[in-house]
């Protein structure tokens, strides 16, 4: 588990976030550190990794360690036709395989909840945008949209048992197997060559989204790209989006936009989000959904290393003249050293130097 | 040192083949043809960094950063699914995952079949394909043995030239898949050197091409 000091650091980082994310009216919400496991048991595969830490509860609830923030703030929100704009710092608790055991995740993140509008998701990712900026200047923000390969395959009549291992592949930028997939299938090259360009193109979103607009595709693909589109005028400006089409999101729960966020140094996205109405429809929530969160653990890696010294002064003493004392080391402090008293040498203490208090006075 | 691509290479024959490959591509370091007690090889002028480690590690170091792009066998990439792009196939160090067993065995479908192998995902991926009910032992070498001394039914491993089998007394009663060498890149690496990776990539693709 993280240690103290880790928190601290990601505090730090939570409270810029939380700069960002109130500056346009969202507000804090706190989730239990527990839920009934029932919540998670119906939707297991919308929670990356697979086991969660359960126990039985004073009244026999089977209850979970929260593995997940999202779904308790959907469940424990109450449906209203107003949006709702809520923020989160908690920490969550996943075993990512079972050789690894379980590890606290601290992840702070936002939801935006209601009757979702093309103005409401331009301003999440506007926010995602603005989040990765506070964590590195040469951020990078992917953005997809989960109908323009879905549309594709369907407008291209490529049969449903082949689509989930196409999108497989197309997570991998596979070329190689998805060109013998669909060959072997029967499909024809164009449109084969036509999958190859999608999942290879990489360009900063309006520049993709017009390459895009070039290639023959069909009614549902155009339709997801015309939404693409509206995105990516409204964002305008907005510096280091790129359309990446590989992105894989579950469609069980989510659709439309979903995004990925990374910053140089961090060997896996250390945002992800989208839009999330399939997971409401399966909450029995008559509402749309777009949020994202920020995985603070990851972000380890490239805050601040830890102050080298613990202090710049260190005082010995022998105890017989407190007040003295006191003013010798206030008058340190106003000089702006941070100084700590002692008898002796702490073990493994580091310290810019060393000074002997006797008589009154300090000596080197 | 960051701006250098970083390439995780397989040790061993393999890692030679596709070196040389890279050399043709235009990738080439002097140094590697007198390694000595070295590590690491870099060449500046090409912007390439390569580390030789054992085969099945190379996704770990492209997954975790650790290299930009490494080239790894696509057992391993199936065994253990790394989060990775898999740019290309060079299709070299060509073999296939196949089941094996006794010239004499005849599968009984009304009974649990006993596969050992040392590749258990791909293997519960094929038999869940098949429909079929299986009791997997994972061994760690000498998979051979298994049918031999009646510790299994079946094996799925790795097949080159036959010849282990047929010294055993095995053949092949299936093939799951084939299996060749392939370029994986790491996905953030892929965003941040994208220019590198993929002009690496298609200088690559392009060599392989017109060896083929």
């Amino acid at each position: 588990m993280p240690d103290s000091n880790f928190y601290d650091m990601t505090d730090g980082i939570f409270a810029k976030l939380a700069g960002i994310w109130t500056q346009r009216g969202y507000t804090r919400y706190r989730v239990s550190r527990f839920e009934e496991y029932d919540l998670y048991a119906k939707n297991r595969s919308f929670i990356t990794g697979s086991a969660i830490l359960t126990f039985t509860d004073t009244d026999g609830r089977l209850m979970a360690l929260k593995p997940d923030v999202t779904l308790s703030v959907i469940r424990n929100t109450v449906p209203s036709p107003a949006l709702r704009k809520l923020y989160y710092c908690e920490s969550v608790y996943r075993a990512a395989d079972p050789s690894s055991g379980f590890s606290e995740i601290r992840q702070a993140g936002l939801e935006c909840i209601g009757p979702v509008g093309l103005f409401d998701v331009c301003e999440v990712i506007t926010l995602a945008a603005r989040s990765l900026a506070a964590l590195s200047d040469r951020y990078i923000l992917d953005l997809s949209h989960l109908g323009l390969l879905g549309g594709f395959m369907e407008d291209a009549g490529i049969d449903q048992s082949l689509r989930p291992e196409l999108l497989r592949l197309a997570g991998e930028k596979n070329s190689h197997e998805a060109r013998a997939l669909l060959a072997r299938n029967g499909v024809s090259p164009q449109i084969a060559g036509l999958f190859d360009t999608m999942i290879h193109l990489r360009a900063p979103l309006e520049e993709a989204v017009a390459k895009l607009s070039a290639l023959p595709l069909g009614e549902h693909a155009a339709a997801a790209l015309s939404e693409l589109a509206r995105v990516a005028r409204a964002l305008r400006g907005t510096p280091n989006l790129y359309l990446e089409l590989s992105l894989r999101s579950d469609e069980r729960y989510y659709q439309g936009v979903v995004m990925r966020g990374y910053i140089p140094g961090v060997p896996s996205p250390v945002l992800s989000g989208g839009r999330y109405d399939g997971l409401m429809r399966r909450l029995h929530r008559d509402a749309g959904a777009m949020g994202f969160a920020v995985y603070l653990n990851l972000l380890e890696r490239v805050l601040p290393e830890p102050e080298a010294l613990d202090a710049d002064v260190l005082i010995l003493h022998d105890g017989s003249d407190p007040e003295g004392l006191m003013r010798r080391i206030a008058a340190l402090e106003a000089q702006g050293s941070r100084v700590r008293a002692d008898r002796a040498v702490p073990e493994g203490f580091r310290c810019g130097k060393v000074l002997r208090y006797d008589g009154g006075e300090v000596h080197e | 040192m960051n701006d250098m691509l970083n390439v995780a290479l397989p040790k061993g024959r393999l890692g030679d083949k596709v070196y040389a490959l890279f050399e043709k591509a235009g990738y080439g370091c002097d140094d590697i043809a007198d390694p000595g007690r070295k590590l690491v090889f870099e060449s500046p002028e090409h912007g390439v960094r390569y580390f030789y480690v054992k085969p099945s590690d190379v996704a770990i170091y492209v997954e975790r950063g650790a290299a930009d792009i490494g080239v790894a066998g696509k057992d391993i990439l199936l065994e253990y699914a790394p989060e990775v792009y898999e740019l290309l196939d060079f299709g070299v160090g060509r073999c296939r995952m196949c089941v094996c067993g006794r010239p004499d065995f005849r599968d009984d479908p009304s009974r649990t079949l006993r596969v050992a192998t040392k590749f258990t995902r791909i293997t519960r991926d094929y038999y869940t394909g098949l429909g079929r009910s299986i009791d997997m032992i994972h061994l760690n070498g000498s998979i051979e043995l298994a049918p031999i001394l009646g510790l299994s039914d079946v094996i799925v491993d790795i097949v080159e030239t036959g010849a282990t089998l047929r010294e055993n007394g095995l053949e092949v009663l299936a093939e799951v898949c084939g299996i060749s060498a392939r370029l994986i890149a790491n996905k953030v690496s892929y965003k941040f050197k994208y220019e590198a990776v993929t002009a690496l990539a298609s200088r690559l693709q392009g060599n392989i091409e017109v060896t083929q």
